[in-house]
């Protein structure tokens, strides 16, 4: 849906580039690429991403 | 905790799981019933056969000859008609592919053992002996082989049956030779199996091991000791083991074969199945082997994986999951490979068939409760597991939606009336009807619009939990100790649990003692009702139900699980954030009992089914006249404003002039497509936190645009999880276009 699409900062009118962000889950902690304004670092994350990957993480982690 | 679980571990121990079936213990070859009868109900009639042929050693003679001892156990005897395990052993053989026996390409023994009888007893024992390859010498005082077998069965039919088993092995028979003496025997060990009335050397049983005489190396079997035929035959193959451990280690002390079962089996959940009799004279067609063969319950002490729904679904016995259990609250105590039961643990519906089905009463479910608890207080138990169902209880016992209220003008009250959160929550008219009938019988009713506290029990919250029970002991002391008038069972079995000193009745039993007409059903329609679980102890009250349904023009048909085998709709312990794929499938098990529309009395039951498209009545629509059928069910958003409407609607019809409520200052308003909306609820997002996010990011400018769609996604973390929206703005008012949340956080410096 989101994909390749340019997206903009808001606050920044600045586009979104793929940054590391960090992502906490039950005491756990990691990080990955994701949407990024380099100045105020707002993020998007698109719902694929939340149905997919992140979904599986937190079904291992709650499982560990 | 630690003790609760010590007494499990023990408890556990008594359990019946490795018991043989009935059958099989009777059998006197101890045929094993899990093995034969999963062939048969296959169709696998050789496979079954070998399984026969290796238990039995002469097939065609025992499925002629035995006496059936497995009919006089078999439950089926009491439901309709034992298995006839004879017709089935006989299709065995009939339909097998190929009958020989195998050969076994063993090293022979330089033990020799001496057989005295060449009557079926001391042949078995021979075969089995030969198949080892030992050195096998039998001796015979009369001039032919078979003994007794000569009075029971035609000599062609034995023979061939004994010529068959012996084709691949070899022993040495010594015909017309009568022993006198077991002196006069140089071997290794000895059998005598001299068949009834025959000599026994003096010896005499030694009841210390298994076919032991009181001389060391000599066993003895068969009709000589007061055995039939059948049991005969069996002695000699099973005298084996004890020989070879005498061989092995000079002890005569083989324990012997248990002909026992501890298993208890409920013939009240047997249902009926019609027996078989052969189509074509003496033996079954493959048609008539296979029904008869599925007659069979394969018994064996299994009633909690066959009747829970949790352990069936996870395929695990409770000895197995106490084990998981232990390895999952405490790791490092055992090494267990990632074998961790956290979400087994949060996948128990709490309903308590477990301990009413086991006939040692071992109770899984309380000790999965323990444990759960024991998780939760480590700070182990993944918080989305309860989280929503947690601020659900918060709202009901806000005061946007709850109260505890006397009726004007009395200073307390014999009864209050106690719905619950979840009834209103479907429909305030439920709640307010209910109410109404109430005061019109007894003016002085209160009310209370709060929560059980079973949402905190089941997550395992034990401060929550008791703070929930505090406050309803006090608002009840305020009331003046009124009896409690329930409307959800759970809320019942709560009371009962912890508030013992509160006095309680359903609302369903009094309407019934103070007097209702339900609207009568012209068409009398079939119907079953679903007792929620939570009244496995309540049997006044299915049976007033079904007094109330009767009277209502109905007429009833049981279901499989009701009374005291009454299963969870899956609400129980609020399992389906934690292992919905579980819920789905108990919701299809539990509305595919029949086809008939159900009536339950518990709101979440029928909210349950009805979202699942299984017709459902709850008694209160029975009772009041069903309003508006196919009305749609609320969303979770509409549940929270359900209570919020019952609680302005009561206070302005039953306490007038207190009727003002605050109107919450208006929010942004939403525009949201029907089939979002059916997302939103599906994902349990309500829609009061996507208008926060919104608000969140209109007010703060936080946001990212598409250019392309012009559309804006923000996304905001309330209490644990974070939710992401996208809108677009139109006049003055926002339409969603989507939204989806995570539990994991986003780390934002
Ligand atoms: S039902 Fe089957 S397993 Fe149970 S006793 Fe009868 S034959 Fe054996
Ligand atoms: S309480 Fe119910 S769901 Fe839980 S283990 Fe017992 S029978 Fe199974
Ligand atoms: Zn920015």
């Amino acid at each position: 849906m989101a994909d390749n699409k340019v997206i903009i900062c808001c606050k920044c009118k600045k586009e979104l580039i793929p940054k590391k962000v960090y992502f906490k889950y039950l005491g756990h902690s990691f990080f990955t690429d994701i949407l990024k304004c380099p100045d105020c670092g707002e993020v998007f994350i698109p719902e694929e991403l939340v149905k997919g990957r992140m979904a599986e993480v937190e079904m291992q982690l709650e499982d560990k | 905790m630690v003790l609760e679980m010590e007494k499990f571990k023990e408890k556990i121990k008594t359990c019946l799981q490795n018991e043989p079936a009935f059958c099989t213990a009777a059998c006197p070859f101890h045929l094993d019933i899990h093995d034969f009868m999963p062939k048969m109900q296959r169709g696998g009639f050789n496979a079954a056969y070998r399984t026969y042929l290796n238990t039995v050693g002469f097939p065609g003679i025992v499925s002629e000859l035995c006496h059936e001892p497995c009919k006089n156990v078999c439950p089926r005897r009491l439901k309709d008609e034992a298995i006839a395990m004879k017709h089935l052993e006989k299709a065995a053989i009939k339909y097998a592919r190929d009958l020989n026996p195998n050969s076994y390409n063993l090293a022979p023994k330089n033990k020799k053992i001496a057989i005295i009888g060449a009557g079926i007893s001391g042949l078995g024992c021979a075969l089995r002996l030969a198949s080892k390859k030992y050195n096998v010498t039998v001796f015979e005082r009369t001039d032919r082989i078979g003994g007794h077998l000569w009075d029971v069965l035609p000599p062609e039919v034995f023979l061939a049956d004994i010529e068959r088993q012996f084709m691949h092995e070899k022993y040495t028979l010594n015909l017309n030779t009568e022993i006198t003496s077991l002196d006069e025997l140089d071997f290794d060990a000895i059998y005598v199996a001299t068949g009834k009335g025959g000599t026994d050397f003096g010896l005499k049983p030694d009841p210390e091991g298994a076919f032991a005489s009181d001389k060391p190396g000599v066993f003895m079997g068969g009709e000589l000791c007061g055995r039939n035929i059948i049991e005969a035959l069996a002695d000699g193959l099973q005298a084996i083991n004890a020989i070879e451990r005498y061989i092995k280690t000079g002890n005569m002390n083989q324990p012997k074969a248990k002909d026992k079962t501890e298993i208890l089996i409920n013939t009240d959940l047997i249902s009926y199945m019609k027996p078989v009799l052969p189509d074509e004279g003496e033996v079954f067609t493959q048609e008539n082997a296979l029904y008869e063969a599925k007659r069979c319950l394969r018994c064996s002490c299994d009633a909690c994986v066959r009747h829970c729904d949790l352990m069936s679904y996870y395929g695990k016995y409770p000895k197995r999951i106490g084990e998981e259990v232990e390895i999952t609250v405490n790791p490092g105590t055992l090494d267990g490979n990632g074998t961790v039961a956290t979400r087994l643990i949060s996948t128990c519906n709490q309903c308590g068939l477990c301990k009413g089905i086991c006939p040692q009463e071992i109770d899984t479910g309380d000790f999965l409760l323990q444990s759960h608890r024991a998780m939760r207080g480590k700070g182990a138990m993944p918080w989305a597991f309860h989280d929503f169902w947690l601020q659900d209880m918060e709202f009901t016992n806000s005061e946007a939606a709850g109260m505890c209220k006397l009726p004007k003008g009395f200073d307390k009250s014999r009864y209050v009336f106690f719905p619950g959160c979840q009834l209103g929550a479907s429909d305030p008219w439920y709640v307010i009807e209910s109410y109404r009938f109430l005061r019109e019988k007894n003016p002085d009713t209160a009310l209370i619009l709060g929560c059980c506290g079973a949402p905190a029990e089941w997550a395992g919250d034990e401060q929550l939990h008791e703070a929930a029970v505090a406050k309803l002991r006090e608002d009840w002391i305020s009331l003046g100790k009124p009896i409690a008038v329930f409307a959800c069972p759970t809320c019942r079995q709560m009371f009962r649990k912890y508030l013992p000193e509160i006095e309680g009745i359903f609302l369903y039993n009094l309407m019934s003692e103070l007097g209702i007409k339900p609207s009568p059903r012209v068409n009398g329609d079939t119907v079953s009702v679903f007792d929620p679980c939570t009244t496995r102890e309540e049997p006044e009250l299915q049976h007033v139900i079904r007094e109330i349904a009767e009277k209502a023009g109905f007429s009833l048909e049981p279901l499989p699980y009701e009374g005291k085998y009454a299963k969870c709709c899956s609400w129980g312990g609020q399992v389906s954030i934690a292992n919905p794929s579980f819920a789905r499938e108990v919701v299809k098990a539990r509305i595919s009992q029949n086809s008939n529309p159900y009536i339950t009395y518990c709101i979440n039951c029928r909210d349950i089914f009805d979202a699942a498209k299984k017709p459902v009545y709850h008694i209160l629509d029975i009772i009041f006249g069903s309003h508006d059928k196919d009305q749609m069910l609320p969303t979770i958003t509409q549940r929270r404003s359900n209570r919020i409407n019952l609680k302005h609607k009561l206070l302005s019809e039953f306490w007038r002039d207190e009727a003002i409520m605050e109107q919450k200052e208006s929010r942004i308003k939403l525009l949201i497509t029907p089939e979002l909306r059916q997302k939103l609820h599906k994902e349990m997002i309500l829609e009061t936190d996507i208008e926060t996010v919104i608000e969140h990011c209109e007010s703060t400018g936080r946001k990212v645009q598409i250019p392309e769609s012009g559309h804006f996604f923000g996304h905001l973390q309330i209490g644990k999880m974070t939710y992401w929206v996208e809108y677009l703005p139109e006049d003055g008012k926002f339409n969603l276009i989507n939204a989806y949340c995570h539990r994991m956080s986003i780390e934002e410096a």
